[in-house]
């Protein structure tokens, strides 16, 4: 509502025009009667616009994450276009522009039947309203609010239609009745914030401040009905039920990245000619408060807090609860404080971001009689905008927001704007893949998360992947609304406001990279991803930018939760946070791998998708028998096909997976452990720790035994029980023998000819240096390799081919490689990378 | 930064960080090095302090980080002591704290820095360093020359510590000879036993005895039996590699008995008295692996000769066939 009457300025001249087409009310002295509206609102505690912003906005990213909203996601988004021509029309203050305003008012007669269902304080409004309104409270009050929902689908119908409807001249909606239904769905605390609102709407300009709300009030209402079945579903339909669901409902990645900016460009854009990217911003948004308001703004404002904050406060308490037994208790202590504010009237105006937390299930009860006081004392001394002290936010930036009233009119209006503006940028850069944000602090947000992750328990799997998969698909739908934001985006404006965002947030800097060094693990990224979006959101609807407490951030509930149901992806190095909708969920990748197992393909096609495989459990943090599987799968490719930097990356990771108790191979992959350390890296304190750390019963291990005979040949030079080993290698210790048997060979046949006199027999060597059998000659492989070894050979009387071993000593030399590249690595090569893409 | 006491129950938790850290601001200022025992007596009672917060780390099952701050806190006084001037005296004994972190640590390759900038110094002697510092810091260096297998320097330095070692601190000693008896073996210089009964180094026994005799199945089993202990004090790869010296004994023995039989024929060495005296010893090999064992010998200087595949006879030389390793690794 503050911000809204805010917006009222701005735009009185040509608000003027419309409602005097549209109203029987003539406007003589718009600031006057904004103050009796406001005072009207102050006795009656209205609720303020900014609490329905914030609100909405929420529930809007509910919606979007919800796989049945999606039409109704797209009618709303169908309105933006149009308000958006209003606000830059609007902002230039030009009464030619009233035409626009005819066409915003379209959309008001639907919005304001929705935010006005009381009548009764309304005493200047027009005859049209009274009506609408007049069915619209008595039904929201008759209705009894623990009565089942009807099927979610059919308000949103009602509303494309009521939207779509254009009646100019009239501002009553054509179907009260789809207005009922969807407020009869609202839980009893949408009722009583309707309640309460209704006193403020008594004028024609009070109606159209109303717009605003009302226009968010459109989505929310909306987004309940996805959130009462939810509620059917749990055959539960109490508050605090429909709280959590819809809470579990929310994806961070969807909120809003942008909104803080939003409020540093709008006063410049006021003064200036509107630009072209400026048109895309609703119309309500550049509507400021004539100043004399001001203080009754900001009693209406206090009264801020709505089901989201209400929400995140019980998920708040939630999150803490150690075991289902607390998380029960704790549950109910919340709906029943939360059906005592509904009692008391307080629901609504009680700040529930500075409530503190219920004491874990020992001291529930004193707690509940302490916060139901403070809930009857906090309405009506409560302060406007100004907060307890909370350790969840900081309260510094409130009092500048009092004092310094041309400054902060603009944040205000920011505020409400912000979040659809939000919501449209924040389309556009889920959609297309940028990241605007500059690091952020933590936020609240996080409480959406922990939720969600609670859910995961109570929510069978098959529901929660349904609606995923259909969101995605929403997702991709949705993108062609987004076009127009997506431009603004690159704009100068946007530059600048990504510069007043990112000196913001300095402050806030030092505690979010302090929470993100702690992060450093495998879910970092996820976690980065995450929090981008909370704190826009935080600062969206608080501006102040300040952070949360980061003590409070629960990582492990950030993590990325995969709804991505291909099996086959390609592995694309993350250069941003992961997209749920691109990464597959812990059983989608069984099957993956499976396939990776039975594929016929070459081993860069394997290693590819074992490596998005990889990927996706690391940034869902999935770490069991699973990723044990995977990285042992791509450990034996990799050996297999010798490429030694890939098992290494394995090696290391399974290192640390069996040490944290995950069952799999773990000889197998000690006795490869030991073979890499002593035939490729030949660091002997690896070797020594890698030996005193193998237990008893990996030394009687077959594998292990293995590696540690070879050890034993290596040491002493003894090359044919090395090649006999090599041989007789277990799993795939041959393998990483191999990669030694070059050198080892070229060291035995120093060794021979330096010690045999006068000659040696090539049969003889190609035998104990472990060349294969070539048809019956197997010599004939050993004698090419002698000879590009630089060895001397010669045929002695018998016919049999000799080394002549003291000529040989001197010329005996290592070729180099064959396969040898420039920069050393062969599977570089630019032939190999062509055929790697191709 | 944290602080090595900040484990329950250390007497004085983050204060002796605090207190480490103004004394050594304090400490950089002074231009005598006045204070050079306390600054001392802070190191060290840090780094004990950090090995007991991290013992008690791991058994509340908490990861152990208290020692790395303190090996990076004691870095920092090195630093103001590492200096020109009459502080240097002091940086010995910073950089032998440090060595006993690193190790305990398993993190010897961070020793190089600190031995660097040591051994680098040119106005500052060695030799001027007081001698208990001397000696602990030839005792980690040449600990650090026995994992990279450079048994002459490591030979030197284990030397000149147990030389200039207090000769009654009788564990320091026992502590050096742990490493220097595996280096002079590999040099082909046996103890005494005497020496292993006086300093309770008797797992050496066995090793030596092996080496006198060319039993090569009684090294096998000490190597066995000793095994955990001596892959922790990190010799066992060492004492490995003792097992060619062990061949050549046997070798040698052979050689001894043919020439009293046989003379004129001492020289030559059938392979298949080599296979059988190894079955003897109850280690079961077949002509081509104990071929090549003989060619390795010939290889590695062990034994001068020859080997003549047709025959299978390994040929000696008439002369020196078993030269002395005289101070040479193999």
């Amino acid at each position: 509502m503050r911000v809204i009457l805010m917006c009222l300025t701005q735009v009185h001249f040509s608000m003027a025009t419309i409602l005097q087409n549209m109203q029987t009310i003539t406007i003589t002295t718009h600031k006057q009667q904004i103050v009796v509206l406001c005072s009207k609102e102050e006795q009656t505690n209205i609720q303020t616009a900014p609490g329905y912003a914030t609100t909405n906005y929420y529930y809007q990213t509910d919606t979007r994450n919800d796989g049945s909203s999606g039409n109704n996601y797209a009618q709303s988004y169908q309105n933006y276009p149009s308000s958006d021509t209003n606000a830059a029309q609007s902002s230039s203050t030009v009464p030619a522009n009233s035409f626009s305003y005819q066409q915003q008012y379209n959309q008001w007669p639907y919005y304001y039947n929705h935010s006005v269902p009381t009548p009764a304080g309304n005493p200047v409004a027009g005859s049209s309203n009274i009506d609408n309104t007049v069915v619209n409270t008595t039904s929201g009050y008759s209705y009894p609010s623990t009565e089942p929902p009807p099927p979610g689908t059919t308000p949103w119908k009602s509303n494309s239609s009521a939207s779509v409807a254009p009646p100019v001249q009239a501002p009553s909606v054509p179907e009260p009745q789809n207005q009922y239904v969807q407020q009869a769905q609202l839980t009893p605390g949408f009722q009583n914030q309707y309640a309460y609102q209704a006193p403020g709407v008594p004028m024609s300009q009070n109606y159209y401040a109303n717009q605003a709300p009302a226009y968010p009030q459109n989505n929310m209402n909306v987004n309940q009905v996805p959130l009462n079945n939810h509620g059917d579903q749990q055959k539960s339909g109490s508050l605090t039920t429909g709280i959590f669901s819809s809470e579990n409902k929310t994806q961070i990645p969807t909120i809003p990245r942008i909104a803080p900016g939003f409020s540093m460009v709008i006063p410049k854009s006021e003064k200036k000619t509107v630009g072209a990217d400026l048109a895309k911003k609703p119309a309500y948004v550049s509507v400021s408060v004539p100043k004399n308001d001001v203080k009754a703004v900001q009693h209406g404002s206090d009264a801020r807090s709505l089901p989201f904050s209400l929400r995140n406060y019980a998920t708040r308490n939630l999150s803490r609860c150690k075991d289902e037994a607390q998380r029960a208790a704790c549950q109910s202590m919340i709906q029943q404080i939360t059906s005592k504010a509904i009692s008391n009237g307080t629901l609504l105006t009680k700040n529930w971001d500075t409530e503190p937390l219920i004491p874990l299930p020992e001291n529930l009860l004193t707690m509940t009689e302490t916060s139901s006081a403070n809930n009857s004392s906090s309405l009506p001394n409560s302060t406007p905008r100004r907060r307890l002290k909370s350790r969840w936010e900081p309260v510094p930036e409130e009092k500048v927001t009092e004092k310094v009233e041309p400054l902060a009119k603009p944040l205000m209006n920011g505020n409400t704007h912000n979040n659809l503006k939000a919501q449209n940028r924040m389309g556009d850069s889920w959609n297309l893949g940028k990241s605007l944000q500059s690091p952020h602090a933590p936020s609240n947000k996080i409480t959406h998360r922990l939720s969600k992750k609670q859910k995961m328990g109570s929510y069978s799997s098959v529901v929660q992947n349904g609606d995923n998969s259909s969101d995605s698909d929403k997702e991709k739908d949705l993108t062609k609304y987004y076009a127009n934001a997506s431009a603004l985006a690159n704009s100068p404006e946007e530059k600048k406001r990504r510069e007043h965002r990112s000196k913001r947030f300095e402050k806030s800097k030092d505690s979010s990279s302090k929470s993100r060094n702690s992060a450093v693990n495998k879910g970092a990224v996820a976690h980065i991803h995450t929090r981008r979006p909370i704190s826009a959101l935080v600062t969206g609807s608080y501006k102040d930018g300040s952070s949360l407490a980061v003590e409070d951030m629960d990582w492990d509930a950030l993590t990325v939760k995969g709804t991505c149901q291909e099996i086959e992806k390609r592995y694309l190095r993350l250069t941003s946070a992961p997209d749920p909708s691109t990464v597959r969920p812990e059983h989608v990748l069984e099957k993956a791998l499976s396939m990776v197992e039975t594929s016929q393909k070459n081993y860069l096609y394997k290693c590819d998708q074992l490596k998005s495989i990889r990927q996706d459990l690391t940034v869902q943090r999935i770490q069991n028998e699973l990723t044990v599987k995977v990285y042992e799968t791509h450990a034996r490719l990799a050996l297999q096909a010798g490429d030694l930097a890939e098992f290494n990356q394995c090696q290391s990771q399974l290192k640390r997976l069996y040490r944290e108790g995950n069952n799999g191979c773990y000889f197998e992959f000690s006795a490869y452990n030991l073979l890499c350390v002593m035939l490729h890296s030949n660091n002997k304190r690896d070797l020594l720790s890698s030996m005193a750390s193998l237990s008893k019963e990996a030394k009687q291990d077959g594998a292990v035994k293995h590696a540690l005979a070879v050890h034993a040949a290596v040491s002493s030079g003894n090359y044919v029980i090395f090649f006999k080993l090599y041989k007789q290698g277990p799993n795939l210790n041959s393998c990483l023998m191999d990669l030694y048997v070059e050198r080892m060979r070229f060291e035995a046949i120093k060794c021979m000819s330096r010690s045999y006199r006068p000659t040696v027999p090539v049969g003889y060597v190609a035998q104990v240096l472990g060349f294969l059998p070539n048809g019956d000659d197997r010599s004939e492989e050993c004698e090419i390799w002698l000879k590009a070894h630089g060895a001397v050979l010669s045929v002695d009387n018998g016919g049999e081919l000799q080394i002549d071993t003291k000529a040989s000593s001197s010329t005996l030399f290592m070729p180099e490689p064959e396969n040898a590249v420039a920069h050393g690595d062969a599977s570089l090569a630019v032939n190999d990378f062509f055929a790697r893409t191709s | 930064t944290p602080t090595p006491s900040a484990a329950s129950g250390t007497p004085t938790p983050p204060s002796r960080r605090l207190l480490g850290s103004a004394f050594l601001q304090e400490f950089r200022n002074w231009e005598t090095p006045w204070a050079m025992e306390a600054m001392h007596m802070v190191a060290l009672e840090i780094r004990l302090l950090a090995e007991k917060a991290d013992r008690e780390l791991v058994m509340s099952g908490k990861n152990p980080d208290k020692l790395q701050a303190a090996g990076s806190f004691l870095m920092k006084v090195f630093g103001a002591l590492a200096v020109k001037g009459p502080k240097r005296v002091g940086a010995l004994y910073v950089t032998c704290q440090l060595f006993k972190i690193y190790f305990r640590l398993g993190t010897v390759n961070l020793c190089r820095s600190v031995i660097r900038s040591i051994e680098t110094a040119r106005n500052f002697d060695f030799e001027d360093f007081p001698v208990k510092d001397k000696v602990t810091y030839m005792y980690y260096t040449g600990r650090l020359e026995v994992f990279n297998e450079n048994f002459l320097v490591a030979d030197q330095k284990l030397t000149y510590a147990l030389m200039h070692c207090n000769p009654q601190s009788e564990s320091n000693l026992r502590k050096i000879l742990k490493f220097l008896i595996p280096v002079k073996l590999s040099i082909g210089v046996l103890p005494r036993r005497t020496l292993l009964e006086k300093y309770n180094l008797l797992e050496y026994a066995d090793i030596v005895t092996s080496l006198r005799r060319g039993d090569l199945r009684l090294l096998k089993q000490a190597l066995d039996r000793h095994e955990d202990q001596l892959l922790k004090c990190g010799v066992y790869l060492v004492l490995e590699k003792l097992e060619l010296q062990v061949y050549r004994r046997l070798v040698k023995k052979i050689h001894i008995i043919q020439r009293e039989k046989e003379p004129s024929k001492a020289h030559q060495i059938k392979l298949e008295v080599l296979v059988k005296t190894l079955q003897w010893l109850g280690i079961t090999m077949d002509v081509d692996e104990v071929e090549c064992i003989m060619a390795c010998l010939i290889y590695k200087n062990l034994i001068k000769g020859y080997f003549a595949h047709k025959s299978k006879v390994l040929v000696l030389s008439k002369q020196d066939p078993f030269p002395k390793l005289n101070g040479k690794p193999v």
